[in-house]
């Protein structure tokens, strides 16, 4: 499904990803770690296609076509989804109208007619049942005045609105208590699929206890250090980061 | 004659033409004052940016060629009366139209004609002058101590201009007694093709714990200019929230002015602009803070594209004495292209001790990750941006004082924003 190989980015003058690989298919669960500053965040905004990222080498293919010509807005409506770290606070969106919006423009790109409005409001508060939030939260600015567990509850909720085909979860899991890991939880794994891959960033192991994955990837100086299934993750958590530094350097 | 001046004779003919009612000898010593002074000129601080010099050129082709206006638009008039529940008081080309306007005399609602005399001058401004020379009929509201009534009382302000320039004046002094609550809402709209210029002159007294919620909604022709002017006297824990939006018009100058006379008087006001190619809109808001506590607050938005221009000019002055003030400024600025200009100003005079004041200005583009987090969600780069700007002004439309009318006026609002993202109909 994605097909990364040998991707370098930069930020400005700052090279951020200095040749990533990595192959995910249908069905599989990847849990990427690392370090901060590794260049996690940073492979997830360029598959989302975000423009302060200038591609300097390799290709990134998705279903078999090249992933990098298309706009952000192409990505989304292919089935891309990206979870924000840090989801955007939209003061006078209204959260059902962003949902909504964004389910309509995939179902048009699909050619599919645009939902109903009695449809999408049962769905949306089922979904919203499933991940523990008020349903309030559909009439409220996107985001606005949300907690750092509700902004990722919403994030998650879109993810399900939206059932994308590969979804990215950027460190959907930091500065979640307890409660609110296991309904991000429950969500990411309520869309565990066959035809589905999910790709979580994230530093800690504590999500991977609720979401099992099938590989982890430990990136390190924008670079895959290490792969391995999920006792790699262990590892990780009892050794650090700098054991695959040094391991890498060897 | 001076570029600053109107002809002389054809506005004392203008003036002898009017009736010879209880405002005669008012519109004779404010005449007299126009005449002295003229209209502002740019040398002068306030009207730094504005140049009235089209409008005078307008109201000396309107007093030479002293056309009729054409008659108002009676059918949508009346549509629009259908679209608010409220009690009318339609003032059509300077003069209240008794056919069009609803019947106010409920209990404790007073309406009458204006009455002043020469002492009653507040010459404060050349353009008020103007006003009260050339003022056909000026109205007076008192709402009875201790009334409190839901239904909103709208004065819509409707010019209409036919073939050739037409000049408006419009007058109301609202007084709300103790204890009174009322809803208004100032709704302008316009029709004809040509040039018009329409200058108000409103005054809100509100008496110990009256409150009122005021909206001034205005969508007029663009190639009509308005000068307008807001006086607010708030008496001891009075209130009054208003929001002020301006979506039409060529040249559009507001000057509101609150006086907070009495503790723990409020005065939260907004205002939100809209400006496209060829327009100008300049607001200049005032507020003396004379005892405290006292509280106000006003938050600006303007969204500027194309070769036009904004003022924001934010006044706040704590009076010796006036410890306990909390005044809050805002104004934030979406500007959408090169070419719009802004001049936001904001002005803290204070000369009170324990007061809390703060102001912010803004002037910016889109939050481009608010724009790549829309278009993460399948929204087209143009969407995501027609989203955002709608957003940008539905904050002020949201807290505006009459939430009955958040609707249209919303809609009002994407229709202006969606004629600015397409090139403008002139």
């Amino acid at each position: 499904m994605l097909e990364i190989k040998n991707l370098k980015a930069r930020i400005g003058d700052a090279d951020i990803l200095n040749g990533v690989s990595l192959s995910v298919n249908a069905g599989e669960v990847h849990a990427i770690m690392g370090p901060n500053g590794s260049g996690k965040s940073t492979l997830a905004q360029v598959i989302a296609g975000h423009a302060d990222y200038e591609v300097t080498e390799g290709t990134v293919s998705y279903n078999g076509h090249d992933l990098l010509a298309l706009e952000p807005e192409e990505r989304a409506r292919e089935g891309i989804f990206l979870g924000f770290q840090y989801p955007v606070e939209i003061p006078g969106v209204n959260n059902a109208y962003l949902l909504k919006a964004a389910v309509n423009a995939k179902r048009e790109h699909q050619g599919l007619e645009e939902i109903d409005a009695f449809e999408f409001l049962k769905l949306a508060r089922e979904k919203m049942a499933v991940l523990g939030m008020d349903p309030k939260f559909l009439n409220r600015g996107v985001n606005e005045g949300f907690s750092g567990g509700e902004k990722k509850r919403n994030e998650i909720l879109q993810m399900a609105m939206l059932e994308p085909s590969l979804a990215i979860l950027d460190e959907t899991d930091s500065g979640l208590d307890i409660d609110a890991l296991k309904a991000v939880a429950g969500g990411v794994n309520a869309l565990r699929d066959p035809e589905r891959a999910i790709v979580l960033v994230t530093h800690y192991q504590r999500l991977l206890d609720y979401v099992e994955p099938d590989f982890v990837h430990v990136l390190s100086e924008g670079r895959i250090a290490r792969s391995g299934d999920k006792s790699l993750a262990l590892e990780l958590e009892e050794k650090g980061y700098e054991w695959v530094r040094e391991a890498a350097n060897a | 004659m001076s570029r600053r001046s109107l002809p002389i004779d054809a506005l004392d003919r203008t003036v002898a033409a009017l009736s010879d009612d209880a405002l005669a000898e008012a519109r004779h010593a404010a005449l007299a004052q126009f005449k002295k002074r003229g209209f502002p000129t740019t040398r002068n601080e306030n009207w730094k940016y504005t140049d009235l010099s089209k409008v005078i050129e307008l109201s000396r082709r309107s007093l030479q060629t002293s056309t009729d206006a054409e008659r108002p638009d009676i059918d949508r008039i009346r549509e629009l009366q259908a679209s608010i529940d409220a009690g009318w008081l339609v003032i059509a080309n300077g003069k209240l139209n008794r056919d069009l306007s609803t019947t106010l005399d409920e209990d404790g609602i007073e309406v009458s004609p204006l009455r002043l005399d020469s002492k009653d001058l507040r010459l404060e401004d050349p353009l008020a002058d103007l006003n009260l020379a050339l003022l056909k009929q000026g109205l007076s509201l008192r709402i009875a101590a201790n009334r409190s009534t839901d239904r909103p009382i709208a004065l819509l302000i409707v010019d209409s201009a036919g073939t050739a320039p037409v000049l408006s004046q419009v007058r109301i002094d609202i007084e709300l007694q103790a204890n009174a609550e009322i809803r208004f809402i100032e709704y302008h709209v316009s029709a004809g093709d040509d040039e018009h210029y329409s200058n108000a002159h409103i005054n809100v007294i509100a008496r110990p714990n009256a409150r009122a919620d005021y909206l001034r909604f205005q969508d007029r022709a663009l190639h009509h200019s308005q000068t307008a002017r807001l006086n607010v006297q708030l008496e001891t824990d009075s209130e009054i929230s208003y929001c002020g939006i301006d979506l039409g018009g060529r040249l559009t100058r507001n000057d509101l002015k609150i006086d907070i006379l009495g503790q723990g008087a409020s005065a939260i006001f907004d205002g939100l602009y809209i400006a496209a190619e060829g327009q100008h809109v300049d607001n200049h808001t005032r507020v003396d803070h004379r005892v405290g506590p006292a509280v106000s607050a006003q938050e600006y938005r303007g969204i500027l594209n194309g070769h036009c221009r904004a003022i924001w000019n934010g006044k706040a002055i704590v009076h010796a004495g006036a410890d306990g003030t909390d005044a809050q400024q805002a104004n934030h600025n979406l500007l959408l292209s090169e070419h719009a200009e802004i001049d936001a100003k904001p002005e803290l005079e204070i000369y009170a001790d324990e007061v809390k004041c703060a102001h912010g200005t803004t002037v910016g583009q889109l939050d481009e990750q608010a724009l790549f987090y829309l278009r993460s969600r399948g929204l087209d780069r143009d969407r995501a941006k027609r989203v955002l700007t709608r957003a940008f002004a539905t904050s002020i439309v949201n807290k505006s004082p009459i939430p009955e009318l958040h609707d249209l006026i919303g809609n009002a609002v994407e229709q202006r924003l969606r004629e600015l993202a397409t090139g403008v109909p002139q």
